[in-house]
């Protein structure tokens, strides 16, 4: 056989027919990391409709302070009421995330919370309830921030409150790895698809050579990551940038935040 | 054989392949042409069933494909044996410990007994050139012979169809050559090859027809590889040469 005499069997067609195999995993695999590689890949909400990330950062944590520090039930529902507005007035991709982050969260606390209710830590439902009911609150807020704003804008955003930049350069760091072994992760999937054209007895083997190889990848990322930033002179600070050009949005984020600070003070001390 | 019908793809809004229709013949060699982004990956990702259209529709040996259609796990598995795909990144493309298991991976699944999954394994080491790689693993391997190892591990399983997406991307002019050579000789075991390229110099000879896409993700010209590659100007129009 000369080097490129195509072998006998490789000039032929196969007669070939495969038999039944559970191997859903793959395909399961294949949509969690596009779940994951879509959530990264979101275009950032149109000017003007979200206000400066700084603002709604620190908007987000005190309306989850005061929701978490308040006893009033007045109070609860006045910031119920309020924050399913701003829910309300987002994409409806945005409602479903921070909804169903919320009811999660909050169905979660429920269970957690059965066993005391059942022997009595608490006096009625009413008292019972508030915890999840502030659970919900909170992480649908919580929510809120990566369903409406891209990573740039909340790096921006920690920026601007002065978080350390050596930790906002880390953050961003692993987004950008997380997205970039992401995809490496998803080609190797789909690899692994196109040829499980059969019966594969060893299913967790080959999962575990996909993850083995991508270990190695991001090891030598890391690496070459290290050795750029010395190249480029990296010396243990970082800067970023910052952008402060008000807009119509963050007049209301700044109305919202001392509005909601005075509705705490009101309603302190009352039920 | 191949019949893509008016087939337009987006991601997230984006346009990836607008309103392209295309047929292609068994046994043809078909050259992807185009400048970076528009589309020629997308497309061999929708003939392997990777990506599926936003509308349109495509059909292999006159069979409708679509997602509904391959979640059918018997007729997904015999579609993907028909059709091998040659990764941009070899990387992504080996997942096995040794380039024997890897060569091998496919053959195991059809369920050949292990002298001819051997068979094969050795016949692509030797037509290769790859022989004295067989017991190394393909992480530590050069960006060259990883994507033999790939090319192999695809043949392995005596597809009908080859897409290949820039197989010559990051290769030394020897490898390139080597590929070249190679593809010409594959020829008259009577695949079809669809291949995304941008290396004219090394695919001379080797295709019969090209289609060529334009920025806006349509294809804008189709036919003789010849006559497209020697038209200049419009090669130039496309940002190409």
């Amino acid at each position: 056989m000369s080097s490129f005499d195509a072998p006998e069997w490789l000039r032929h067609s196969d007669s070939y027919s495969p038999g039944a195999d559970a191997d859903r995993f793959i395909s399961k695999s294949i949509r969690a990391f596009l779940r994951v590689l879509s959530g990264l890949e979101r275009r950032p909400e149109p000017k003007g409709r979200t206000p400066q990330p700084a603002l709604f950062l620190t908007a987000d944590f005190i309306l989850l302070l005061l929701i978490s520090l308040t006893q009033s039930r007045g109070f609860l529902f006045l910031a119920a009421t309020i924050e399913l507005v701003i829910i309300s007035a987002q994409r409806p991709a945005a409602i479903a995330e921070s909804l169903k982050a919320g009811a999660v969260a909050a169905v979660f606390t429920v269970v957690i919370f059965l066993p005391s209710a059942f022997w009595g830590a608490f006096s009625d439902w009413g008292s019972f309830l508030r915890v999840p009911f502030k659970v919900f609150l909170c992480a649908a807020a919580a929510a809120l921030v990566p369903a409406t704003l891209d990573w740039p804008r909340i790096s921006l955003g920690l920026s601007s409150l002065h978080i350390p930049d050596i930790f906002i350069l880390v953050l961003d760091l692993s987004v950008k790895y997380i997205y970039l072994l992401g995809q490496l992760a998803l080609e190797m999937l789909y690899a692994l698809r196109l040829r499980s054209v059969g019966r594969n007895s060893g299913k967790t083997a080959t999962l575990g050579a996909v993850a083995g190889s991508l270990f190695l990848k991001s090891r030598e990322a890391s690496v070459e990551t290290y050795e750029a930033m010395e190249c480029r002179g990296f010396s243990g600070s970082y800067h970023s940038r910052r952008h402060w050009r008000p807009a119509a949005m963050d007049f209301a984020a700044s109305a919202f935040i001392i509005g909601i600070i005075a509705a705490y003070i009101f309603f302190r001390g009352r039920s | 054989m191949i019949e893509l019908e008016d087939i337009s793809v987006s991601y997230t809004g984006l346009p990836a392949l607008t309103q392209i229709s295309l047929s292609i013949q068994s046994g043809e060699y078909l050259a992807l042409i185009g400048s970076n982004g528009s589309g020629k990956s997308t497309l061999l990702k929708l003939v392997n069933g990777l990506v599926f259209p936003d509308s349109g529709s495509w059909k292999l040996d006159g069979i409708e494909i679509s997602a509904a259609r391959l979640k059918d796990q018997r007729f997904a598995k015999s579609f993907h044996k028909r059709i091998g795909f040659l990764f941009q990144n070899s990387d992504a493309q080996l997942f096995c410990g040794t380039v024997y298991d890897e060569i091998a991976f496919g053959p195991r699944q059809m369920g050949l007994d292990d002298a001819e999954v051997d068979s094969r394994v050795q016949d692509l080491l030797a037509l290769l050139g790859i022989k004295a790689l067989e017991g190394r693993a393909p992480y530590h391997l050069s960006g060259g012979e990883k994507r033999k190892v790939a090319l192999a591990a695809v043949l392995a399983l005596n597809p009908d169809i080859l897409a290949l997406d820039e197989p010559m991307n990051g290769l030394d002019p020897r490898t390139k050559r080597f590929l070249r050579e190679f593809l010409l000789s594959l020829r008259e075991s009577g695949k079809t090859v669809i291949c995304a390229t941008h290396d004219f110099e090394y695919i001379d000879g080797v295709f019969e027809k090209a289609a060529v896409f334009s920025a806006d993700h349509r294809i804008v010209r189709s036919g003789p590889y010849a006559g497209i590659i020697a038209d200049r100007a419009f090669l130039e129009s496309q940002n190409i040469v």
